[in-house]
């Protein structure tokens, strides 16, 4: 399956901001994170199509993720 | 420490000992607890019996970094019960370096003549201020540091100030690239006005900074919170804070369907791609402006910018996450340059931009003009500065542009707009929103940054998280400390106490300060009960709990019997 992922901020400065990706089934956000070379103690929010979520959360198919770095309220 | 009081009616300064019972309180504190005691609650907030009181935080005035911020406070003519607002700049530093706990502006001229305040080591004296009537802030400010030095700073009003426009403002100088920081909400730049002061001019102080008590604890403390700052992965120069500003969270905010869009009727804004804080920054750079750049002494986080216009001509410093939303996306603009345009004049008028942008996001409703159209929307913007009947109405906000307009979708809580969370997809804030004596704001406790703890969109767990959160702001506020800079105190609120306690020698344990950060918030609900303001007031407009926000299509469903008990374990 494959899924689209967009990275914000300092994460992955050197890597296309948003992509899509063949990933295997069942999945975690997890996995995505690693898979993409994610450091994952510099990110500090995920979503999956808008809802936050955590690590362990379970991705499907043609899901959109976002990876945040640490942020805070304006 | 002493009082400066100044009273507009008879023009008179006089300097006061500080009484026993303020000793311990700064900024928001002092401010609150000063007017709960001095001012009527339910008098006219333009009026006479109504005081607007300027105070440093505890921590001003030292050498401290992220603790200068200045505290405004006054009974506020946009929510009617008790408002505090705090400014970046130069001015809360400068009043602990001259050992001023708060000035008390009182009384009103008989007159509509303007005043100009001078403070210097030696002497306090209010000048006829006739030559900046009717000039916007930044002008005021440029003519004022002429006349005074460039090392003056300077507290200013706008037109709509001038004009008792109730979503005025106050302006001051700061850093050179961040000449306007605000203490922006409740309409305290009317209370201004309404006192015939214009300006207040600090002269720079010979003093350096404050006598210490225990000089050793507080370098300690201020050493390891200085090191957490930097070495943050959110704060420090490599964090998202400083490269991309506040607007780092536009994105996060817009991806979580919370993004304020074309007056509160969408929560994600397809153009907001062009107003990220990432977009924000590369065009920063390729026209070189300023990124992290600081408004106040010391700062180590440096969120702040400098956005040039093509030609490299500057058009505003700072473009900020709340402008971006209220008159970027909630006007339907996806242009980060139009969004500084409208940002520099909203200043320039002195202005609070979340309550225009609000105020003119009704008016596109009502037809005034389309949303997206700049032109338009800058056609509305100046005549708030010329004071027409239709600008009159935009100044003072969105309540009252929309009951003019006949528009029930009126984005306000206590009369005052919401800032950039929409409360239907971050319920925390719905709920600070709704219960804060502050009215809709989202600094009385902002809940976008515990995220993670509870489900944003759910309503489990909500009431306790905005309590929670509101008891940290208020006591915050009362240092002058940065809200950014609060992660390495919540992790070890001992840094704070080692921190007033080195300063102040007064030995408060963290119950004494929990106490005292208690007792202000009910004193807040207390002046404001005694104002007239019930439990039913303490809402979230009732739109917003019918009309599904897209893309979740959540609505606010906090129960109000969670709003109505926030503050029962206070």
């Amino acid at each position: 399956m494959s899924v689209d992922i967009e990275v914000f901020g300092q994460l992955l400065p050197d890597q296309p901001r948003r992509r899509n990706i063949d990933i295997s089934e069942p999945t975690t956000v997890r996995e995505v994170a690693i898979k993409i070379g994610l450091d994952l103690k510099l990110i500090g929010l995920v979503t999956v199509d808008g809802v936050q979520s955590g690590l362990e959360d379970s991705v499907q198919t043609d899901s959109r993720l976002c990876f945040f770095p640490f942020i805070d309220g304006g | 420490m002493k009082f400066l009081r100044v009273n507009m009616t008879d023009k008179t300064v006089t300097v006061e000992d500080v009484p026993q019972e303020y000793h311990g309180l700064g900024g928001r504190g002092l401010t609150s607890i000063m007017i709960n005691a001095e001012v009527p609650a339910t008098c006219d907030p333009l009026g006479p019996e109504n005081k607007l009181i300027f105070a440093p935080g505890l921590l001003s005035g030292t050498n401290l970094v992220n603790t200068s911020r200045l505290s405004v406070g006054a009974k506020s003519p946009l929510t009617g019960g008790i408002k505090e607002a705090n400014a970046g700049g130069h001015a809360g530093d400068k009043l602990g370096k001259f050992g001023i706990k708060a000035i008390i502006v009182e009384g009103q001229p008989k007159e509509r003549k303007f005043q100009i305040l001078v403070i210097g080591d030696d002497s306090t004296e209010l000048i006829p201020a006739d030559d900046l009537v009717g000039i916007g802030t930044y002008a005021t400010s440029d003519r004022l540091q002429e006349r005074f030095g460039q090392n003056a700073t300077i507290v200013c009003i706008g037109q709509a100030g001038e004009y008792l426009m109730t979503g005025a403002g106050i302006a001051s100088t700061g850093e050179k690239d961040q000449r306007s920081n605000h203490a922006a909400r409740g309409g305290l730049g009317a209370v201004m006005g309404s006192k015939g002061l214009k300006a207040i001019v600090l002269l720079k102080p010979a003093g350096k900074a404050l006598e210490l008590s225990d000089e050793k604890i507080l370098r300690a403390a201020s050493k390891t919170f200085a090191q957490e700052l930097i070495q943050s992965p959110k704060l420090g120069v490599k964090g998202s804070q400083h490269l991309y500003g506040t607007a780092a969270i536009v994105s996060a905010v817009n991806e979580m369907g919370s993004l304020p869009t074309r007056n509160f009727s969408d929560g994600n804004f397809e153009p907001s791609v062009d107003l990220r804080g990432e977009k924000l920054r590369e065009i920063i750079l390729a026209r070189e402006g300023k990124v992290g750049t600081r408004c106040m002494p010391g700062c180590t986080i440096a969120c702040r910018n400098l956005l040039p216009d093509e030609s490299g001509k500057p058009i505003v410093g700072s473009v900020q996450f709340e402008t971006i939303a209220l008159v970027g996306s909630n006007l339907g603009i996806g242009s980060l340059d139009d969004v500084a345009t409208i940002n520099y004049m909203c200043n320039d008028f002195g202005l609070d931009t979340v309550e225009t942008g609000a105020a003119l996001g009704v008016a596109l409703e009502a037809g005034l003009a389309e949303f997206g159209d700049i032109k338009g929307i800058i056609g509305l913007l100046k005549q708030i500065g010329e004071g027409t009947t239709t600008g009159r109405m935009l100044g003072c906000g969105a309540a009252t542009t929309g009951r003019v307009l006949g528009i029930r979708r009126v984005p306000t809580c206590l009369g005052q707009a919401m800032p950039g969370y929409d409360p239907r997809t971050l319920k925390g804030n719905g709920v600070t929103y709704a219960t804060s004596p502050q009215g809709a704001d989202h600094t009385a406790g902002n809940a976008f940054g515990a995220r993670k703890e509870v489900n944003p969109l759910g309503t489990e767990g909500q009431k306790q998280l905005s309590f929670k959160l509101q008891n940290i702001a208020a006591m915050l506020d009362s240092t002058g400390m940065c809200l950014f800079a609060r992660p390495p105190i919540i992790s070890t609120p001992q840094l704070m106490l080692d921190m007033i306690n080195g300063i102040h020698g007064w030995g408060w344990t963290m119950k004494e300060y929990d106490n005292l950060s208690r007792e202000l918030l009910r004193t807040e609900l207390e002046f404001n009960r005694q104002a007239g303001i019930t439990k039913n007031d303490y809402r979230i407009p009732e739109y917003m709990r019918e009309e599904p926000l897209p893309p979740h299509n959540a609505v606010f469903d906090v129960p109000d019997s969670d709003l109505d008990t926030i503050f029962d374990d206070l």
